[in-house]
């Protein structure tokens, strides 16, 4: 059969996933800390063709689009004052440390609160750590000095959900640890304009796809019912 | 099929939860003692994104709204000249007694004499350890000092505690100003000596009204780029649709 069919499908499922990216993108346009993702797209192997009669080749032509991996785009976003004495943001590049049940992980997200302890956590309850990895006390005045908090510079960052974040510390190249500043927070990364223009992109590509099929189908349908056929 | 349709849909529940929370703020904007709701997000799971998504390819599912308690700041003092009003002053709350006999506490000065000449909030909530005035005394003639205690035609007739607790967002809101104690806020101890007690003034809502207008602005716009995402996988299924015609 045309190969070209599996081909459009292919770059339609393509855009699909892309969508599904950009859709998260936007619901979390007011998620503070919130870092946007990129999908990018390769396509499979190639094939070279050749002719069958004479064995001359005609030229490769890939067999499909793949989806290769998602990009996360960790570049800081500019802070937001917020007055709270509990909210903190890092002015820079670096991540707050947070334990969870599933070991430390770490955020951009500083909407922090206090526990029944007196303690520092994240809004979702888990223990914030300061810089001698211990939790952090609040001041009987509810404020925590900005500076008791640890800044970590990761490699790999991976985003798990919940505002967290997983990568393993360690220096990286062209990057120093941000000072934590209170009372502000990070915007989202998502960009909504920049989404916008994505997301119409991404459908009117879905569309040509659309027609692709449309056209293979009609060169088919041709092939069927007008070839062999004595016009008279 | 598209993800996206439920994502966005997720996104768009968290931002009407936001702005539930500023509209609460906004109808309080004149309450004594009210304190503003915190209201945060938070990304949802991400997970393996289906074909034609190589292995490691995620896809996040949307977004969900955390309350983080409440903001705590001071609010502005009224002056009132009130003999029965006070206002804290710093960190803490005045232990009252609910009508439904519940021990609360409240940021809400505005007191007043009930009919057995005891203490009590606007709501009817008495004082905890109940303060007597004795008969005969008018309201002007009490004197309430910066550590609480009521001083009635010059004689010390009870204090007024001041109560803190270690987590402000553990407190369960009771209605009526007050809040209760939970095992998340830990029990309510002895507030910081810092904390003092001003006669004749009342705290003020900090419910701030331009920061809430901005966040209305924002849930809002939000709530509606979110709502393209939808409208944008719906088109996409239609021509999904349009395959075979």
């Amino acid at each position: 059969m045309d190969r070209g069919l599996y081909i459009a499908a292919s770059g339609m499922l393509a855009e699909q996933v892309r969508q599904d990216q950009i859709a998260n993108d936007l619901a979390n346009a007011s998620t503070a800390g919130y870092k946007a993702d990129r999908t990018t797209q390769q396509s499979f192997g190639s094939l070279l063709l050749t002719n069958s009669l004479t064995g001359g080749t005609i030229g490769s032509q890939t067999t499909a689009v793949q989806v290769t991996g998602t990009v996360t785009d960790f570049t800081p976003q500019p802070l937001k004052d917020t007055g709270e004495p509990l909210d903190f943001a890092v002015n820079g590049d670096g991540f707050f440390a947070v334990r969870t049940n599933q070991g430390t992980r770490y955020t951009r997200d500083g909407q922090f609160a206090a526990n029944a302890q007196g303690q520092l956590t994240t809004a979702t309850g888990n223990l914030v750590l300061g810089r001698d990895n211990q939790p952090v006390t609040v001041g009987a005045d509810g404020k925590v000095d900005p500076r008791r908090l640890i800044v970590v510079l990761l490699n790999n960052p991976r985003k798990t959900g919940d505002n967290l974040v997983t990568g393993t510390p360690g220096a990286v190249a062209g990057q120093t640890a941000g000072q934590v500043r209170s009372g502000a927070l990070e915007g989202s990364g998502a960009d909504p304009t920049q989404a916008m223009v994505d997301m119409i992109a991404s459908m009117r590509t879905y569309e040509a796809g659309q027609k692709v099929i449309q056209t293979i189908d009609e060169t088919l349908g041709k092939a069927a019912s007008s070839v062999g056929t004595v016009t008279g | 099929m598209l993800e996206g349709l439920r994502t966005a849909a997720a996104g768009m529940a968290a931002q009407q939860t936001k702005l539930d929370a500023v509209a609460n703020d906004l109808a309080n904007a004149n309450t004594t003692g009210y304190k503003r709701v915190r209201v945060g997000f938070a990304d949802l799971l991400y997970d393996q994104a289906g074909r034609p998504a190589a292995e490691g390819v995620t896809v996040g599912h949307g977004a969900r709204a955390i309350q983080t308690g409440r903001g705590f700041e001071q609010g502005s003092l009224k002056e009132t000249g009130n003999p029965l009003d006070v206002a804290i002053q710093g960190q803490g709350f005045i232990k009252i007694q609910l009508s439904d006999g519940r021990q609360a506490l409240t940021r809400d000065g505005g007191l007043h004499l009930d009919g057995n000449r005891r203490l009590a909030t606007s709501t009817g909530a008495l004082v905890q350890p109940a303060i007597t005035v004795p008969q005969g005394i008018s309201e002007s003639d009490i004197s309430i000092t910066r550590d609480g205690t009521v001083v009635a035609g010059g004689r010390t007739v009870g204090k007024i505690e001041i109560v803190n607790v270690r987590s402000t967002p553990g407190l369960l809101s009771a209605g009526e100003n007050a809040f209760v104690t939970t095992a998340a806020s830990g029990n309510a101890t002895a507030a910081p000596a810092s904390t003092v007690l001003t006669q004749g003034a009342l705290e003020g809502s900090n419910a701030d009204m331009a920061a809430a207008m901005v966040d209305m602005i924002d849930a809002q716009r939000t709530y509606q780029l979110t709502s393209k995402a939808i409208q944008t996988a719906d088109q996409m299924m239609e021509i999904a649709n349009g395959v075979k015609r």
